[in-house]
């Protein structure tokens, strides 16, 4: 089973065997970049039938911004998980070739312990707000007006995701250092 | 707690979780998060999920991703080599013209793909073993491409000028507008000093064929028909035509920045299609991965930024500290230039994006106080960001550049580069003793501020 971004992929050290999880969530992952894809490019001629027909056919435009929004934070937040299994999300190497091996495997899982624990809590309080917003019936406030559900549940997908990613990606060094033990 | 013992916790515990390596959006998100449970009402830690979206969901600011998408699709196709081997065909006969070419050829490429490693990969793969064929030396060959990469950040439609129009709140049209003048200028820049360190190459050539008889590729002229004058045109001139093209969509009224973002993609991808056969699913997933991994990376660093700032705002630290800065009375360019160097060591750590949110609320009221226009800074600020992409330590465009040219040393690349880094600062002076530089062409199209 291939991670959605496999082409870009770097080694990322010894390898194990990949668990059930594992390959579901790749699995997964592929879905979503494949889909996140077509929403980018949707998002795209979206706003360009936008310039089209408030241009040349002089008809007034009202849908094209917002869902142009929702497609691409869906984008996003989908593919969130994706780009984490590659490590992806940039950070501050600069201590990290100065440190034992032994203390920068400790400190990648504090720091993967510590974003594991954020991006959970952000999982957890957008599924909060898409709860809201589906019980309360929230909209946007534009003339057009979608229901805010969509977003929401989006981002909170999204965060879901990437916070097992995160969770898999801890176990996974956990394994790796019983074994070595 | 003082005020001011908040402001240096939540700036030490920042340093702290970004030292420690956490992912840059998760380390400003936990931050964030952490103060908002510890010292803002119970209540306000239920909307950090609206507040992230809310700050995402603006349209400018999701332009990025196609922009991006604009810039892979032409950067992953061989437009950039056509683009050079056009331009080199064209200026091959001025002395020096191969480097004023590849000054060009990354000017006109940023200018269509608005990323900077995208440009250093697509015309050095294809510029730095045609000046090294021609004898320039490698740390020249690769100072003008690691140099001519950083216009991509400079150039409309640069990503860093659209998260400085959010945050600084200024038109991004205006400011898109100004960054034409002083590009224009560090282009001149640039292929001057090409031309002056060839003739010096040059020179040094010939005093050794007269002294050894050893004889230097720089030596040798290049003969080429018109035919070939002309055979890259037909490939070339479209991407200019989208060029053109999506700058009169914007600035002609038709488009709004997000449209122009969304036209200039679906274009693209057109062109690519048209041009290079570009268009099954199997060649457009790399482009799309490419993508969608920078758009993914970034606008979650933007999403977390927002809500940084938020938290710095609602505490009142950035307020504070702004005021404080206000009140040591620094002359104005005591203040620009400690706000420039303090931008400068934030490059060695941070990436431009995050740079710009996390200390426009604390620098922008103080140089707006001091009587600075913040359009024309916005301009200052790029290029000094631009900077770091070409400096150690960090310098991304540097090892791009040992990427696609392996075999030249990084000292030679580093030594290359500094003379550019060198005429940049060149630029923040001339830009800072005539902010007409700047300002007049934004003033002459969309009038007086």
């Amino acid at each position: 089973m291939a991670h959605g971004l496999d082409d870009v992929e770097t080694g990322q050290g010894e390898t194990l065997p990949r668990g059930a999880a594992d390959r579901i969530l790749a699995f997964v992952n592929d879905l979503m970049v494949k889909a996140s894809s077509a929403a980018l490019v949707a998002a795209g001629f979206v706003l360009t039938y936008s310039v089209i027909v408030r241009y040349f056919l002089k008809i007034s435009t009202d849908w094209q911004d917002e869902t142009s929004v929702f497609l691409i934070v869906g984008a996003v937040f989908m593919s969130s998980a994706a780009v984490q299994a590659l490590r992806g999300h940039v950070a501050i190497e600069t201590i990290v070739g100065f440190l034992p091996a032994g203390v920068n495997r400790a400190r990648q899982i504090l720091v993967d312990v510590g974003s594991l624990a954020f991006c959970a809590f952000f999982a957890w309080k957008s599924w909060a707000l898409l709860h809201e917003a589906w019980v309360d019936d929230y909209h946007s406030g534009s003339t057009w007006g979608p229901p805010l559900w969509i977003p929401y549940s989006l981002m909170t997908i999204g965060m879901a995701l990437l916070s097992i990613q995160i969770l898999l990606q801890v176990m996974g060094e956990l394994r790796r250092r019983s074994r070595a033990r | 707690m003082s005020l001011l013992s908040i402001g240096l916790l939540y700036g030490g515990a920042t340093l702290f979780v970004m030292f420690l390596g956490m992912p840059i959006a998760f380390a400003l998100g936990a931050v964030a998060t952490l103060f908002m449970i510890i010292f803002m009402p119970r209540g306000s830690v239920d909307t950090i999920a609206q507040n992230v979206y809310e700050e995402m969901a603006s349209i400018t600011l999701l332009s990025i991703p196609l922009f991006i998408l604009k810039g892979a699709a032409i950067g992953r196709s061989p437009a950039g080599r056509d683009l050079y081997g056009a331009l080199h065909a064209w200026m091959h006969w001025i002395p020096g013209g191969l480097g004023i070419a590849n000054v060009f050829a990354c000017a006109l490429f940023a200018a269509m793909a608005g990323s900077s490693p995208a440009t250093c990969s697509a015309i050095g793969s294809a510029g730095i073993p045609e000046m090294r064929k021609h004898g320039y030396s490698p740390g020249f060959a690769s100072g003008i491409i690691a140099a001519g990469g950083t216009l991509g950040i400079l150039l409309p439609p640069s990503i860093t000028m659209i998260l400085y129009a959010v945050a600084a709140e200024q038109s991004l049209g205006r400011l898109f507008l100004a960054a034409i003048g002083p590009a224009l200028l560090l282009v001149a820049l640039f292929a001057g000093y090409a031309a002056w360190k060839f003739r010096r190459e040059y020179r040094d050539a010939k005093v050794q064929y007269h002294s050894t008889g050893a004889n230097s590729a720089l030596l040798q002229v290049d003969t080429l028909t018109v035919y070939d004058k002309f055979a890259l045109l037909p490939r070339v001139l479209p991407f200019v035509i989208l060029l053109t093209g999506v700058m009169v969509a914007l600035y002609g009224g038709y488009a709004t920045p997000s449209e122009t973002a969304g036209l200039g993609a679906i274009l693209a991808l057109a062109l690519i299609a048209l041009i290079y056969s570009v268009w099954t699913p199997h060649d457009l997933q790399p482009i799309l991965i490419a993508t969608l991994r920078e758009s993914t990376m970034l606008m979650l660093i933007i999403g977390m930024s927002l809500l940084y700032s938020y938290v710095m705002s609602y505490l009142h630290i950035s307020q504070s500290t702004a005021q404080w800065i206000v009140s040591l009375q620094l002359s104005r360019w005591v203040l620009l230039a400690a706000i420039l160097l303090m931008v400068i060591v934030l490059g060695f750590f941070l990436p431009p994006v995050s740079i710009i949110l996390m200390t426009a609320p604390i620098i922008l009221p103080p140089l707006k106080a001091a009587g600075f226009d913040l359009i024309w800074f916005g301009v200052i600020m790029t290029i000094v960001m631009e900077m770091g992409l070409i400096h150690p330590p960090v310098g991304l465009n540097l090892f791009v550049i040992k990427n696609i040219a392996p075999d030249i040393s990084l000292r030679d690349v580093v030594w290359g580069v500094m003379p550019f880094v060198a005429l940049m600062m060149a630029a923040v002076v001339l830009l800072c003793i005539f902010p007409g530089i700047a300002t007049w062409f934004a003033d002459a199209v969309m009038g007086t501020k």
